[in-house]
């Protein structure tokens, strides 16, 4: 495998499509955290906390521009994931050509690593958490996240075991299942209460959702248009030994 | 050459070639992992540690990276304020 293009492209695709991501938020997610944020002022003001409305403005372009440059940071640490999944699962994953292939693994990770730990932990706009339990937040979180990933690769080299066993298309996903309900029920909810509108919470809920899917979306088909292209796996020189 | 042992060395050769067109480079994991598990810590998880290794304890207190990659966290569903 040509290492370097392997992971150039792995960096570009992650980066490109986390840009995308944060470009999109500005426009679908930036304007609940903004609503929740006037909120956590409205009640600041009322606890007699000093505010300046300039200074915040300028905090929050600030924080929006940031988000662009964080952004194309977390697209390229997840894409980094995807690219190594990706090269490891490619040949025995079905389909025609390798945008096919990687958004079938886009999919699957878009599953394990956002949308399942979103059910148990949702996202959550600015104005509900509360600062103090944020380790014991982020620990949850993580838990979770770990539990549902490492199931899943354990799970993938199981199938990968089985070989031809039809059962396996039922069995694999059937024990992941188990697993993350057990995980659900049995892990502690966010602890923090919800005092913000839940109409709001549940809109930012929504948007989050929708730009992570599509950033997931967006990450197969980067890489898998690349990968058809470059063509990594293609070793570029051949070892006689 | 004999028959056999021309069989024998093909079948080495498609092995090497399978060998190189499938393995993935343990670089290239070492290197990518090493980017995702900074990138995620930083935008996901930071709470001013990576500024206070150059700042030191001021920057739990200003923390300004976080602000830098705030939104991002929220917006990602990972656990903010
Ligand atoms: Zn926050």
């Amino acid at each position: 495998m040509k290492t370097l293009t392997f992971i150039a492209i792995t960096l570009l695709a992650g980066a490109i499509a986390g840009a995308i991501l944060a470009t999109i938020n500005q426009g679908i997610v930036e304007p609940y955290i903004d609503a929740a944020i006037d909120i956590e002022n409205q009640n600041a003001i009322a606890a007699g906390e000093l505010f300046d409305p300039t200074e915040y403005a300028n905090y929050r372009i600030w924080q929006k521009g940031g988000e662009i440059a964080a952004g194309t940071i977390l697209g390229m640490s997840l894409g980094s994931l995807f690219g190594i999944v990706f090269a490891y699962a490619r040949p025995s994953i079905p389909g025609s050509n390798n945008k096919k292939k990687a958004l079938i693994v886009a999919g699957i990770m878009w599953l394990v690593l956002f949308l399942i730990p979103a059910l148990k932990y949702p996202a959550n706009p600015p104005a509900v958490g509360d600062p103090e339990t944020i380790y014991y937040r982020q620990t949850l979180y993580i838990a979770f996240l770990a539990v549902s990933g490492f199931s899943a690769l354990g799970l993938a080299f199981v199938y990968r075991k089985m070989g031809s066993m039809q059962s396996k298309k039922i069995l694999v996903p059937g024990v992941y299942a188990a697993i993350m309900i057990a995980a659900f029920v049995g892990m502690p909810p966010n602890p923090d209460e919800i005092t913000a509108p839940m109409d709001l919470v549940n809109t930012f809920r929504v948007a989050s959702a929708f730009t992570m899917s599509l950033f997931w979306a967006m990450l197969g088909l980067i890489l898998g248009a690349f990968w058809d292209r470059l063509k990594p796996h293609e070793t570029a020189r051949i070892r006689v030994a | 050459m004999s028959f056999p042992a021309l069989i024998f060395m093909s079948t080495g050769i498609k092995k090497q070639l399978t060998k190189a067109v499938t393995s993935v480079p343990k670089v290239a994991v070492g290197v990518l992992l090493g980017i995702m598990l900074f990138g995620i810590f930083m935008v996901g998880y930071d709470q001013g540690h990576l500024f206070s290794m150059a700042q030191g304890e001021p920057a739990y207190e200003d923390m300004w990276m976080h602000e830098f990659y705030h939104d991002m966290r929220h917006a990602a569903g990972f656990p903010c304020h």
